[in-house]
């Protein structure tokens, strides 16, 4: 039998139910999995053991009295620190939030509870969502299980190192050009950034609202499709959040029409390029159709990306300012305005350039210039890709144009490491869904497959992605660790 | 005279609403404990999104119609960037007026009496802040602010008019229109504290602009006009330039003062709000809040008019005071006599009030109902009271609350139509009176004195009618030797 | 090109002190990074395009019913009376 630290999370729900373990066993083991690997990974910022120990008490004794216990009992499940959970301290990797409780569980974090999901902690991320390797953490950077001299991707590293490594049988991230897809893909596992609007976003801490969703990152296809339709779903306290169908899996299986987007491909380092050619391949295997196609409006999704993200952040961020929760700070000392720039200073590098970058696109006489020209961009792209699923089901290429890379090959560019993005981007300026697909390694690096659909067409990135999951096998728990 | 232009923003808060803009704390914020009615999102937690409140857009769209403004199809919501220490996302969400977007009204057109035209610029809908209470400070408060959050959120309506006004005078007059409109509509009940304050712009002569802030009831807008338009003449008449600045208004010292000009210096950074979609109001929802929007002033003096008979006059003062027009038609409700009531209303009912208009339920607060006043005119047409016993019948149901019946019989001031009884008092009259008498055998303008003389003997209960008979009678009778 | 002057005023407006150190080396970055973003000029000012992806209709939105939480959103620098101490405004 699997060790009980690498069961899937629809084999937990199975074997608690069967009885083969209790959930306090699991817990433990999981718990033991983390004090293990933890020291070389540092997935977490937080870690909540007695919470999770006592959920899982809870658990069996729902188990023993033979009450409902949901759809997730025993689940083990680690929170990007982005997202809000009441009682826990919610940092966003920030400094600025270093102290900061919420009083509130984000509508996802209350889905997981009702459904017996057990809440583990909360896992490490770039500063407010902002870089793609956790680099920009202001507590520590998260390693990458595959090899620890890597970057894990970002900005939900912690999550996608955490659920790789084994630390949690499924994470939740935020994505918001890439935030979840890039680290699935840089930690081999699987990662989608839903359709804007299908999961609440109420709770999920700001960083550019108009472009970011919650989203699974997990070890499969199914445990992602459960927690999917977990977290989906029209919420009071989000207007921006939509009805959606649940997904089923495995489904009634469709042979799909998939379309190469060719600058995906040219733009991308040989060894990734070569990996999503075998891709295709078994995809043609097993009786999709595959042709090539090209977006006209790419070049500008980029820039339009990093402008319309930058001038939201610039807004969202700008509450902190350590009035109504923060660190200490002494209050009566600094008339206001001083006082707010001196506890801003506190905010990272990184999150500081965007924010001035933010400010200046949407000062007076750069408006027109920057941001309604993104504005512009963004609905040219859109309109692009809904004429473009009108004649394909689905839209491929690679999640990462590279392979992971080196702590401190691309902190000091920030052009270059905002370069990253390029392919993830599109589906957040788009609002579709987008999944990210381990599909191999090159000298034991990850590369995963980017798989794109129309909007709320998550069932066919679903049924795709359990085909090519079946076909390829893709080794789970990394060595190195 | 120099030429004075005068443009005005005004902000009334919607009261009538149970819940805040956008989350459902308390609309009605005032007498609470500080920081007591707010959650997380009024008060502006991470994650917490806003929640729109489809009965703000409601009264804002029927203030939009009153004010005869276009409604547009769809409505957006835009972030106005600043910080301070009263806004607790440091941004508000309000409206804006651009690119082909705009706000709940715009192009409004607003008659004064004398039938010019004031234009209304636009109408917008936005959230109110917190409020900063200034404490001097003891050894342990030090010189800091004191911030209550009650009030953030609270829904505000924001008109803004062309500088249309030539003098406090027209200002003074559309302020009055516009708080009866408003109360008409059941929007804002102008008369709470700080439910409304004004803006004021004034340039004289084609000079710059200046702005008065800080203006805090509609009372004090005429005094900051007129200090500001003394100021101006000065200054001009001085051959001094007029500065485009912003000036406050100083409530106590009833003076306007030069705000620091860089706290002034205000680059808002506006953006489309993206927590909020586009509103789609549809084509058919003005026609449709037409047809159920509470009548409005003028339709409703019209109505008195036609429906009541009403004098213009009447009209004219039971519609400037909306609970008295309300009491009006309630009382004919129980009994349908405009002319009396009206009548009993605007002179007695109204001189006795006169001081108790200025809080806001004054009507609710009297022991005098509608059931008095119906009774009251039943009896004075059924002819068993006199009109001037009637007056001392309402001082006496305004103190006890007794109803006219009660005090009539109580107090014996049933009129009298007996003709023996009035027969005796004028014979009195004559007696005492004997040089009024001989002055009316010769000047009949004089019989009113005698007239009055047995009212007040009879403590005005003789039936006037019977008396100015009797009176008459006995004038031209032949003198008994 | 962005000044030590246009970096103070943004950093101003965005209330952000900035250390000596990003001082120095922030200009060159954030032009860099404007460098990029200058090729959405190329794009054509259509207002034809229509720029919302998202909708909602009248009937979509909240009641307006009052529902307090009896939680307590604030926890810091408050005063017995319930004020919350922020900074010296003058």
């Amino acid at each position: 039998m699997t060790k009980l630290d690498d069961l899937l999370a629809y084999e937990v729900v199975e074997g608690l139910t069967e009885g083969h373990f209790t959930a306090e066993e699991y817990v433990i083991s999981i718990l033991k999995r983390i004090e293990e690997v933890e020291p070389k990974v540092h997935s977490f910022i937080t870690l909540d053991t007695e919470g999770a120990l006592s959920s899982a008490k809870i658990i069996d004794k729902k188990i023993r009295e033979k009450e409902d216990i949901g759809q997730l009992a025993g689940v083990t499940v680690g929170i990007k620190d982005n997202i809000s959970t009441q009682g826990i301290r919610t940092t966003c990797a920030s400094k600025i939030l270093e102290n900061y409780v919420p009083t509130y569980d984000a509508a996802v974090i209350r889905n997981l509870k009702e459904n017996g999901a057990i809440l583990l902690g909360k896992l490490n991320l770039d500063e407010f969502g902002m870089g793609s390797t956790t680099e920009y953490s202001r507590y520590h950077p998260t390693h990458n299980p595959w090899n620890l001299d890597y970057v894990p991707g970002g900005s939900s590293g912690g999550s996608g190192a955490a659920v790789a490594a084994g630390e949690c049988t499924v994470a939740l991230g935020s994505d918001t050009g890439g935030s979840i897809r890039c680290p699935s893909s840089f930690c081999s596992v699987v990662g989608l950034k839903p359709t804007y609007g299908r999961v609440s976003r109420s709770g999920l801490i700001s960083y550019a609202n108009s472009l970011e969703q919650i989203g699974p990152i997990c070890r499969s296809v199914k445990d992602l499709v459960m927690i999917l339709n977990i977290i989906s779903g029209k919420d009071a306290m989000d207007n921006t959040s939509m009805p959606s169908s649940p997904i089923t899996v495995p489904n009634k299986s469709n042979k799909l029409n998939v379309a190469v987007i060719k600058e995906l491909i040219t733009g991308s380092d040989q060894e990734v390029a070569k990996s999503v050619f075998s891709a295709t391949e078994k995809f043609q295997e097993i009786g999709f159709s595959c042709e090539e196609v090209s977006i006209k409006n790419l070049h500008y999704a980029l820039p339009s990306y990093y402008t319309l993200a930058s001038a939201e952040a610039s807004s969202n961020l700008a509450r902190y300012d350590n009035i109504r929760y923060g660190f200490d700070y002494p209050i009566g000392e600094y008339k206001w305005d001083t006082y707010f720039s001196n506890v801003r200073e506190n905010f990272g590098e990184e999150v500081k350039r965007r924010i001035l970058i933010g400010s200046y696109v949407l000062s007076s006489g750069y408006y027109g210039k920057y941001y309604l020209k993104a504005r512009r961009l963004r609905s040219l792209l859109r309109l692009e890709l809904l004429t473009l699923f009108k004649k394909y089901d689905l839209l491929i290429g690679p999640t990462m144009p590279i392979l992971p890379f080196k702590f401190g090959e691309k902190i000091d560019d920030p052009i270059k490491m905002y370069l990253v993005d390029v392919n993830t981007v599109i589906a957040n300026l788009a609002g579709i869904p987008a999944i990210s697909l381990p599909i191999g390694f090159s000298n034991g690096l990850p590369i995963g497959l980017q798989i794109m659909a129309a909007p709320f067409e998550e069932q066919k990135l679903i049924d795709a992605s359990y085909e090519l999951e079946k076909v390829i096998h893709i080794q789970r728990r990394p060595n190195s660790i | 005279m120099s030429m004075v232009m005068i443009g005005l923003e005004i902000h009334a808060q919607i009261t009538a609403l149970n819940s805040k803009l956008f989350c459902s704390c308390r609309g009605n914020y005032r007498d609470l404990r500080p920081n007591s009615n707010i959650c997380e999102i009024c008060c502006g937690l991470p994650g917490s999104l806003p929640i729109i409140n489809q009965k703000a857009i409601e009264y804002s769209t029927m203030t939009s119609i009153a004010l005869g403004c276009k409604v547009p199809d769809k409505i957006m919501f835009y972030r106005k960037n600043y910080f301070y220490p009263d806004l607790p996302k440091n941004f508000q969400i309000t409206q804006y007026n651009v690119y082909g977007i705009s706000s709940i009204g715009i192009e409004g057109k607003y008659e004064l009496d004398d039938a010019k035209q004031i234009r209304i610029s636009r109408i917008q809908l936005e959230e109110d802040p917190g409020r900063i209470v200034y404490s001097e400070g003891g050894m342990n408060v030090r010189n800091t602010a004191l911030i209550d959050y009650n009030r953030a959120g609270v829904a505000l309506i924001e008109i803004v008019t062309e500088p249309d006004f030539t003098g406090p005078k027209e200002v003074r007059q559309f302020l009055n229109k516009l708080s009866l409109t408003l109360e008409h509509l059941g929007v804002c009940d102008t008369l709470l504290e700080g439910s409304v304050r004004c803006d004021v712009n004034v340039s004289m002569n084609g000079g710059n602009k200046v702005e008065i802030k800080n203006i805090n009831s509609f009372k004090e807008v005429e005094k900051a006009i007129n200090y500001e338009i003394t100021r101006q003449s000065s200054v001009y008449n001085r051959n001094l330039n007029i500065e485009l600045e912003t000036r406050h208004w100083d409530d106590k010292k009833k003076i306007t003062f030069k705000a620091r000009s860089k706290e002034e210096e205000h680059d808002y950074r506006y953006f489309p709000e993206p927590d909020i979609p586009v509103i789609v109001l549809g084509s058919d929802f003005v026609s449709n809040l037409k047809q159920r929007m509470p009548e409005l002033p003028n339709q409703r003096f019209e109505r008195f008019i036609l429906k009541y008979k009403l004098s213009e006059h009447t009209s004219n003062i039971l519609i400037n005071d909306k609970k008295l027009a309300d009491f009006f038609e309630s009382t004919l409700k129980l009994h349908f006599s405009p002319t009396e009531i009206a009548n009993i209303l605007v002179t007695d009912f109204k001189s006795l009030i006169e001081d108790d208009t200025e809080s806001t339920d004054y009507l609710k607060n009297l022991k005098v109902k509608p059931e008095h006043i119906a009774e009251l005119a039943k009896l004075i047409e059924g002819n068993k009271i006199s009109r001037i016993t009637a007056k001392d019948i309402l001082v006496k149901i305004f103190e006890s609350g007794k109803l006219p019946s009660e005090v009539v019989n109580s107090s014996n001031s049933y009129k009298i139509a007996d003709e023996k009884t009035i027969m005796d008092a004028v014979q009195s009259v004559f007696d005492t009176e004997k040089s009024a008498v001989e002055d009316a055998k010769k000047n009949r303008e004089a019989i009113n004195f005698l007239l009055g003389k047995v009212m007040k003997f009879t403590n005005g209960r003789a039936d006037p009618k019977i008396a100015m008979r009797l009176i008459n009678s006995k004038l031209s009778a032949p003198e008994k030797q | 090109m962005i000044s030590k002057e246009d970096l103070e005023h943004l950093a101003q407006i965005s209330r952000i002190n900035l250390t000596e150190n990003e001082l120095e080396k922030f200009p060159k970055q954030l032009d860099k990074t404007i460098e990029y973003i200058d090729i959405l000029e190329e794009l054509a000012s259509d207002d034809s395009v229509n720029l919302d992806l998202q909708e909602l209709t009248f009937e979509e939105l909240r009641m307006d019913e009052i529902s307090m939480s009896d939680d307590k959103q604030l926890n810091k620098n408050i005063t017995e009376d319930g004020f919350l101490r922020g900074p010296k405004m003058k």
